[in-house]
């Protein structure tokens, strides 16, 4: 990844209409990414005369009653308050467990851990919906179902394997002369572990807790159905006002909602850009 | 390491895994065979009506001792499956009768084919493989041309636009899918501001909402946008790992601009590209999200949806666990090649 800062650019060697037809590619794909945010958030506060009129408008008049119906009205705090108690769930245990596995696989040479891996590999390419009739059916007769803990073990399941392969390769490039030394000076091997490794781990365990983060805050699939009422998950709240394309105010307030949901990923890539783009390439660069 | 603190290092992840993805899938196989109903008995009532009496037949559950109501197991084999491709449905389509088309005239090979290919994608299953594939087959191609670009264009502006820029292309790709889904379709409503800009631009008015075509459309071009950022990014990052000599050698020897990237740089980072085919191959596989916004599954279906519409609507964990194990055997074909991959790889480190 790194490079001299003097490598020759292709910028230095650009012909004019080419450098022009590149700035404004350029241009057109950020519009593309990003206005869709731009124009969900700009008319969340608007009424729906103002939000869906013809021809659009760039200013129109503030009013936040949407999100006032939403958060208090329909009770989305209580959503809000679910997505929380799952997202921190899901991430502890994940990278708890995860850290260990990974760890493990990292430093142990047998056939075991390969094939352990090779399992896993298998697992992550599953779709989810393929084990959700087993969930529904065995959580539902086990009385066990509509429970933060029973979602967040299932998500914490799932991500296993996306976990461990991504924190192993983390655990690869911190060099093995390590432990070794720790396990010299009597240590043993978990205090090697907590002591020695973690603390030269945190970077590919923020990255990795990301993801995690991500998997669990953005699953519609798994809790829409695991989960009933009030103990509903923000994104899968929403698809109560998914289809509401008629009911003007019910449509603004998934507006609301959607604008409410996208929030902390924003501030999410606002701080972590840099360890998103690093998980990103791990699997990739490395090989 | 030895074997024994291998394991207890482990045991919790395998066990999680155990318990929550492999016993599931064997749940999953056996729920297949298997149909379950709430047994049910018939029983007549009297009812007043203003115009007289009149008995009327109602299914009433039967209830256990303790007041639970009696379900019944019954052993399917592969019905569900039948159920689920339609079977009968297709033999019917195969034998209909389409040798005249619709103005009497013989039909020809071409139409016949037509006929036939609407008949089985009428088939639930069939419908939704066929999108599957389809979105598969026009995505893939668009990303990977479209991230190599980008790639190619952020290398090359001044730094300070990069951070930008990549920001902004990471927002499409982490976002909930549901709501990135959402944003996009209300800019595509009747009255959304696409819609009428596309119509004051002279293009008519245009629901997109009410024909497979647009909807199609729509949620090809939700796949687009989020997918390239990864292929984007993925790319960057190899463009940074293209040894300056080998550029600097090629420009030395002659070569002008798209002759390095053609015979330098997409050689380079063709593993790469390889990468993000499988992953976005996968990822196309089971597209869910936008199939759910977009269309319900009307005018265009996923295998994923189709899944997960049968056991949210139909509550049939049965005929679902059908649809979810077919669903498998295409990700097996797609895992193959990166299974054998991983398998040369790791045994080299593990050797």
């Amino acid at each position: 990844m790194s490079q001299p800062s003097d490598t020759p650019n292709l910028a230095d060697r650009m012909p004019l209409w080419l450098m022009v037809l590149t700035c404004i590619g350029l241009t057109v794909w950020v519009l593309a990414a990003a206005f869709p945010f731009f124009w969900m958030t700009l008319i969340s506060f608007r009424l729906p005369v103002d939000a869906f009129s013809v021809p659009p408008k760039l200013i129109a008049p503030f009013t936040a009653e949407h999100y006032w119906q939403l958060w208090v009205g329909d009770r989305f705090w209580l959503k809000f308050l679910n997505s929380t108690i799952i997202t921190v769930g899901v991430l502890v245990i994940s990278l708890t467990i995860g850290c260990l596995a990974a760890y493990a696989l990292a430093r142990y040479g047998g056939a075991l851990g390969f094939w352990l891996l090779l399992v896993a590999l298998i697992f992550r390419a599953l779709p989810h919906v393929t084990l959700l009739p087993s969930y529904k059916f065995a959580f539902f007769e086990l009385g066990l179902w509509n429970r933060y803990e029973t979602l967040i073990v299932i998500l914490v399941a799932i991500n296993q394997p996306f976990t461990i392969w991504m924190l192993r390769s983390f655990f690869m490039n911190i060099p093995k002369e390590l432990d070794e030394a720790a396990l010299v000076d009597g240590c043993s091997r978990i205090q090697a572990f907590v002591k020695v490794i973690l603390p030269v781990m945190w970077p590919g365990i923020i990255t990795t807790g990301l993801f995690s983060f991500l998997l669990a805050y953005n699953d519609f699939l798994i809790s829409s159905q695991m989960m009933n009422a009030d103990k509903m998950t923000m994104t899968s709240a929403l698809s109560a006002y998914m289809n509401a394309d008629d009911d003007a105010f019910k449509l603004m307030q998934g507006v609301a909602g959607a604008v409410s949901i996208t929030a902390p990923l924003v501030v999410l890539v606002l701080f972590f850009q840099k360890q998103l783009v690093s998980g990103l390439t791990q699997g990739a660069v490395k090989g | 390491m030895p074997f024994r603190t291998f394991l207890g290092f482990v045991l919790p992840s395998a066990v999680a895994m155990l318990m929550l993805i492999a016993l599931p899938l064997a749940g999953v196989v056996y729920l297949s065979l298997w149909n379950s109903y709430t047994k049910t008995n018939f029983v007549e009532t009297t009812v007043r009506t203003p115009v007289g009496t009149r008995v009327e037949r109602r299914p009433v559950a039967e209830l256990d001792a303790a007041g639970n109501p009696v379900i019944v197991r019954e052993w399917y084999g592969s019905r569900n499956f039948e159920t689920v491709l339609g079977t009968a449905n297709l033999a019917e389509a195969w034998e209909r009768d389409r040798t005249v088309a619709a103005g009497g005239q013989p039909a020809s090979a071409w139409q016949r084919f037509r006929a036939l290919f609407r008949d089985v994608t009428n088939v639930k299953f069939w419908g939704a493989l066929e999108f599957t594939l389809l979105y598969t087959a026009v995505t893939t191609p668009i990303i990977l041309a479209l991230g190599f670009l980008i790639a190619l264009g952020v290398n090359s502006v001044v730094r300070e636009l990069k951070g930008v820029l990549i920001f902004a292309s990471l927002l499409p790709f982490i976002v909930t899918p549901v709501v990135g889904s959402l944003s996009i379709k209300w800019l595509f409503l009747d009255n959304a501001i696409i819609t009428v800009w596309l119509e004051q631009l002279g293009f008519g008015k245009i629901y997109f909402m009410q024909n497979a075509f647009t909807t199609r459309l729509l949620i090809i071009l939700v796949g687009i946008w989020k997918a390239t950022p990864f292929v984007f990014i993925v790319l960057y990052a190899g463009l940074q790992t293209v040894p300056s000599e080998t550029r600097e050698a090629a420009i030395i020897d002659g070569a002008n601009r798209w002759q390095t990237i053609r015979y330098v740089i997409i050689p380079h980072l063709m593993p790469l590209f390889v990468f993000v085919t499988l992953i976005h191959l996968m990822d196309a596989y089971r597209v869910f999200e936008p199939i759910l916004v977009f269309s319900g599954g009307q005018g265009a279906d996923s295998l994923q949806h189709l899944t997960y519409k049968i056991l949210s609507d139909e509550q049939n964990f049965h005929k679902a666990s059908a649809a979810a194990l077919l669903m498998v055997l295409g990700i097996l074909v797609l895992l193959i090649p990166l299974i054998i991959k991983t398998y040369k790889d790791q045994r080299r480190a593990f050797a």
